[in-house]
């Protein structure tokens, strides 16, 4: 043995239920309450957002299960053996491009909301290039190093949430609330594909179950992490609404973060909460940023074998950059960000679905 | 390297000048011959008779046997020499006669004539001139090829003290010294398991120095030895004078700031590493002993955390978390604050710093650049003064120049107030190393903070956890074992937990011995 190995680009089930969470929160939090309160009454959104989350739920599992069902093998070659080769290759195509495009969005997004919060007069290129540089430098560091970076991050993360939750506890209306049950059904429906579209990015269990070393448990564990990100929402929107009250959360441009702006810290060390928590939020953003790109790169990579990930990487930077300053203003980039996540969830769930249904038809087991 | 490869390079060298003195020096042969006298003539020749070198020729008692001692003056004890060696083998008065053939009478002498514990057979001059560099006196008889070496080392050397860079209020006060066999002893006298090792490596082309592994067997993980020592065999340079050449020769990244070794001169704090499964490197001649694999966590941690009860080892251990991160952090914050996020400040705060800002010329990045430098001047005119004149300073630096400073208008006191917290919190970190690099990235982080604001500092954060999760210390995620996550490694990480919890080793380690305690005690 050369080193003392650690197996770095082997990882651990812990390390999927980790890095699901980490993925599934991003910018999306930041103003799903508005989007689902939109199409909601009342507090009823909670249960769009339940609703969709315990589809995606068992989406996850069934996602995991797939990938889980090949070990160690990547996506590529054992939707190669599914379907044939080229629709394998097109396939992981449509992959990579999409998780570029949502590093495209995350990287914009992230830059625009710092611009309104943090700055007002540094130009938003300036601080989407700072950001998509860090992102790079992550992504050409070791795979297993991004699992660790989530894992340090992610507790600093929930940790935000709960004490934003915590300290609006004292603002909390139970009217605001009400009406309970008036929803529409058409509403129910509109709440639920909008909740969908906020959960994406599971879809990274396809790539990265072939780091898995022991992948059996994985699905389970996939599960596990999934409902973090379900339950984190589910308390944000319903705080929102409490605090805020529904019409107005229906109108904030990003109701997480007006929330935080209501918090008052005890003692009064500080003021203006929603800086600091839009600050830990950059790594929320941050991770499910670094884990897209790092999928593009991985996909990517499994079609053009020969071409060194360094390589790759500076090709899709400035395409990356180019695609996340081409949204004119924040309208448009709100618009792109709906596309994507729409087509995200396209793609995700029929590829899923269908790999799954044609594996069980094809009855296509692993080869050893 | 190769032995002898001293010899060979003088050959190499092209310039005549040099080529003449070398051929002077060339006179005399690596081997050991027959002869007593060219023997003694090429050790001589080769070390170009130094006054202190001292060869002490006579007779073997009863016969017409030539022999001759051969050692450095200072380097041995004299004692020893001269009544267990040279009285044995010139007293006429002892009872048995010597056989008349060479090799028997060497051969008696071996066994049964030197009465020093340490003493070998050679037959290269390297060895010979190896061993008496070190203390060792060599012993030729003519007629033989053979020399023994025998260990008669007593030079000069510092007593037992208290460590000078670590010192703890509860704990063994016995630190390090230049010696190896004495630090070696400090370790056994911690230790009493027979599976305590020392491999002893030779580091250096032309001085040789000796390097002892330490670890402990069946707890240490193989393959992490085998890493370690590949690594120390890689070493080729003239002279290790200190570990920190060895750290850097055998380290991960040089590019990184965070040390991948921990330097102790706490015998008490190598022996838990030990027994942690942990390997500790000893350099002759120095009392910085390394230690490695660490992890970011090992950094924060002292010894003391251990002795004292659980309550008041967590307090101290989640105290200099909190040291840490405002030793990186404050000068920072307080940048970001004043230059970009005004409105966090809380505004009667705010009202104060602004007032007392009114009259200082300068941004708040090129105020806190400046008490920067001016605070790591302090510290290493400190350092490097006498000690006696080292208070001076810090009453001159600090009181004088700080409020002066204030006085003038060119800093303001907030700036002062944040400048020495962050001094006072950088002090109160237990490993030096560490507190060292800690500084080195607090003005990477006040340069952050000067172009983005809290922005800026988030995102330096995130590259310096981005480097630390990359970052290996031989081969162990530096990282580990907060991610890798080792849950059960938690308990001894902020938290001290109680002695009878921390019942395993650390699992990121992968020791062999996965077990150190039982909880329920021993059985009676």
């Amino acid at each position: 043995m050369k080193w003392f190995e650690y197996g770095d680009e082997k990882i651990s089930e812990r390390e999927i239920m980790i890095a699901i969470p980490s993925m599934v929160i991003g910018v999306g939090i930041l103003s799903l309450p508005r989007g689902v309160a939109a199409a909601t009454t009342g507090s009823d959104g909670w249960i769009t957002v339940l609703v969709s989350g315990i589809v995606i739920i068992f989406l996850t599992w069934m996602t995991a299960k797939l990938a889980s069902s090949f070990p160690n093998k990547s996506f590529l070659s054992y939707s190669t053996l599914i379907v044939t080769k080229p629709i394998a290759v097109i396939l992981t195509f449509l992959f990579a491009v999409t998780s570029l495009m949502i590093t495209a969005y995350e990287v914009r997004e992230i830059s625009d909301i710092a611009k309104q919060y943090l700055f007002d007069r540094t130009p938003v290129a300036v601080i989407a290039l700072s950001f998509l540089l860090v992102v790079v430098y992550a992504v050409s560091g070791s795979r297993a190093g991004i699992f660790r970076l989530n894992m340090m991050f992610l507790p600093i993360i929930l940790f935000i949430t709960l004490s934003v939750f915590v300290f609006n506890l004292g603002w909390f209306k139970l009217s605001n609330l009400m009406p309970f049950f008036q929803t529409s059904f058409t509403g129910y429906a509109k709440g639920i594909s909008t909740g969908i579209t906020s959960y994406m990015g599971f879809g990274i269990i396809l790539f990265y179950v072939s780091l898995v070393e022991k992948p059996e448990k994985t699905p389970k564990y996939a599960v596990m992490g999934m409902c973090i990100p379900v339950v984190a929402y589910i308390l944000l929107f319903v705080t929102c609404i409490g605090v805020f009250g529904h019409s107005v959360a229906s109108n904030l441009l990003f109701p997480t973060i007006e929330l935080a702006k209501e918090v008052d810290i005890p003692g009064g060390f500080f003021e203006r909460f929603e800086s600091v928590f839009f600050v830990i939020w950059i790594m929320a953003i941050f991770n499910t940023t670094v884990m897209a790109f790092d999928v593009a790169v991985l996909a990517l990579s499994s079609i053009f074998k020969n071409r060194a990930k360094m390589t790759l990487m500076l090709f899709l930077t400035p395409l990356v950059y180019a695609v996340a300053m081409y949204p004119e203003d924040l309208t448009e980039v709100d618009t792109f960000g709906k596309i994507i996540g729409y087509i995200t969830a396209f793609v995700t769930i029929s590829i899923t679905v269908l790999l799954t249904v044609i594996a069980k038809l094809r009855r296509v087991r692993q080869v050893d | 390297m190769v032995r002898g490869s001293f010899f060979k390079r003088n050959k190499d060298k092209k310039d005549k000048k040099q080529e003449k003195t070398n051929n002077e020096q060339e006179n005399f042969s690596i081997e050991i011959g027959k002869d007593l006298e060219k023997n003694l003539d090429n050790i001589r020749k080769m070390l170009d008779k130094p006054n202190d070198l001292i060869i002490r020729e006579f007779t073997i008692r009863h016969s017409d046997h030539k022999g001759a001692l051969v050692f450095i003056d200072g380097l041995v004890d004299k004692d020893v020499i001269n009544n267990r060696i040279l009285l044995r083998l010139q007293r006429v008065n002892e009872r048995r006669d010597l056989p008349s053939s060479d090799s028997k009478l060497f051969d008696i002498i071996y066994r049964e004539i030197i009465s020093v514990s340490d003493i070998q057979r050679s037959k290269t001059l390297d060895d010979v001139s190896n061993a008496i560099l070190y203390g060792g006196t060599a012993f030729y008889l003519d007629g033989i090829d053979d020399v023994l070496i025998m260990d008669t080392k007593g030079w000069e050397s510092r007593s037992i003290e208290e460590p000078m860079t670590e010192p703890v209020i509860r704990g063994p006060r016995e630190g390090f010294v230049e010696n190896l066999r004495t630090n070696m002893v400090l370790i056994r006298r911690h230790i009493q398991d027979p599976n305590l090792r020392f491999k002893t490596h030779q580091i250096g082309r032309r001085s040789k120095r000796n390097l002892v592994v330490t670890y402990i067997d069946g707890i240490t993980h193989p393959d992490l030895l085998k890493e370690i020592n590949r690594r120390l065999k890689t070493i080729d340079m003239d002279d290790a004078p200190e570990s920190g050449y060895i750290e850097q020769w055998i380290e991960d990244s040089f590019l990184s700031p965070f040390p991948q070794f921990l330097n102790t001169e706490r015998p008490d704090r190598v022996a838990f590493s030990l027994l942690e499964g942990k390997v500790a490197i000893l350099l002759d001649g120095t009392p910085f002993v390394l230690i490695a694999p660490i992890s970011i966590g090992n950094a924060l941690q002292s010894p003391e955390d251990y002795y004292e009860r659980w309550t008041i080892g967590t307090l101290l251990r989640s105290l200099r978390y909190l040291a840490a991160f405002i030793a990186i952090f404050a000068p920072a914050l307080y940048i970001a604050l004043v230059s970009f996020h005004q409105g966090m400040i809380p505004s009667k705060l705010a009202f104060s710093i602004a007032a007392t800002r009114d009259g200082v010329p300068f941004p708040a990045f090129v105020e806190a650049f400046l008490m920067g430098v001016t605070m790591e001047l302090l510290r290493e005119a400190g350092a490097r003064l006498p000690k006696t004149i080292g208070q001076t300073i810090g009453i001159v630096g600090g009181l004088v120049i700080g409020d002066a400073a204030v006085q003038a208008g060119v800093v303001s006191p907030i700036m002062v107030i944040v400048v020495a917290l962050t001094a006072i919190a950088s002090f109160s970190l237990p490993a030096y190393s560490v507190a060292i690099s800690f500084r080195l990235i607090r003005f990477g982080f006040m340069f952050a903070a000067a172009i983005f604001g809290l922005y800026g500092i988030i995102i330096a954060y995130i590259m310096v956890n981005i480097h630390i999760v990359n970052l290996k210390s031989i081969g162990v995620p530096y990282s580990a074992p907060f991610a890798p996550s080792f849950f059960s490694d938690w308990k001894d990480l902020v938290l001290r937990a109680p002695i009878q919890v921390l019942t395993k080793r650390p699992t990121y380690l992968k020791t062999t011995d996965p077990e150190s305690a039982n909880k329920g005690g021993q059985k009676t």
